[in-house]
């Protein structure tokens, strides 16, 4: 609103009078649920984590190795053609400290959501994950080395939490 | 890895979510005198230009045909002429009905606009048939279009 603007024409209202019963209205609750699928690629590398592995795809044009794999060099508009896999340690390329959950939430310990880019893989190709093990977030750096905290393999299920979490190592 | 051709997202792997699109639609001030009218008086309620006589049903704040600001009020009476309608077998989430259920587009004679309810009494409907609205008794009336449980067909 403008600065100039104090106020609109029209009726205006508030939360507590819908509460009041001041004003009529109509509640909704659309039912908008949804199947997301994840597609080949995601669904390999995905399958790939229940193994403790991680896969990328691979471009033998550009040479890219790309993770997550993808069904398409979106450098070379051209399928990709190959899988490899790729380390499970790699560096933090960037991060985020959260006092907020998911659900919006306040957090009395934060939680460290990093990219992470993983050995083996194309410079600048990684994943999000969360960080653990880590201290002090004040010690975090971009350029640290990570490596991944896996589920015990009974209770992978094929998803990317069958990674707990990426730890600072030495190196 | 062949290219299969997956049409339900269920068959492949997949994440189900549901999107809280959670919202409140407010009547507004014509809306509310509206169903307010209905609740209380058993009155369906057009509101008239000064400008150009146009009666809007359901009434509105403004003209839409001359922007003037709509303050008189009128009675419409009960009685309506059904203009276009459907014949519903299936309900809202695709469940079938008992028994089918006819909707109307009821317009009320001189009158822009038109109300959306159903037709009770009978499984007989043509356009042009003239209807007249049954309002449920006032305990049970909540300042909702429902307090007309229907419109019922007329001896013309």
């Amino acid at each position: 609103m403008s600065v100039k603007v104090k106020h609109f024409p029209g009726e205006e209202i508030e939360t507590k009078d819908f509460r009041e019963g001041k004003v009529l209205f109509e509640s909704f609750r659309p039912k908008a649920r949804y199947a997301w699928s994840a597609g080949i690629a995601i669904s390999r590398f995905l399958e790939e984590l229940k193994n403790g592995r991680i896969i990328a795809s691979t471009c033998s044009k550009c040479g890219r190795i790309m993770v997550p794999p993808r069904i398409y060099c979106e450098k070379c508009f051209k399928p990709t053609d190959g899988w490899t896999y790729v380390k499970d340690t790699g560096v933090i390329n960037t991060f985020s400290v959260s006092y907020i959950a998911s659900d919006a939430s306040r957090l009395k310990e934060p939680i460290v959501v990093a990219v992470i880019e993983l050995d083996g893989a194309s410079p600048g190709m990684g994943i999000v994950h969360l960080l653990g093990e880590y201290g002090d977030w004040r010690q975090l750096k971009i350029g640290m080395r990570v490596q991944a905290v896996w589920k015990p393999p009974e209770e992978r299920v094929g998803a990317i939490t069958d990674i707990k979490y990426f730890k600072p190592v030495k190196g | 890895m062949s290219l299969e051709k997956i049409t339900n997202p269920l068959n492949a792997r997949h994440w189900l979510g549901h999107m809280e699109a959670d919202y409140r639609y407010t009547l507004g001030v014509a809306g509310e005198r509206f169903l307010k009218e209905i609740k209380e008086n058993a009155r369906i309620m057009g509101a008239k230009c000064p400008k150009c006589g146009v009666i809007f049903v359901p009434p509105r704040l403004y003209c839409e045909k001359c922007f003037a600001k709509l303050e008189e009020w009128v009675d419409v009476g009960k009685r309506g002429e059904v203009y276009t309608y459907t014949v519903a077998t299936i309900d809202v989430d695709g469940k079938k009905l008992d028994k089918p259920q006819i909707y109307a587009l009821i317009k009320f004679e001189g009158v822009h606009g038109g109300l959306i309810h159903r037709i009770g009494e009978t499984d007989k409907v043509y356009i042009g048939m003239k209807v007249e609205a049954v309002f449920k008794p006032p305990s049970e009336r909540k300042a909702s279009i429902n307090d007309i449980a229907y419109f019922k067909p007329i001896e013309h």
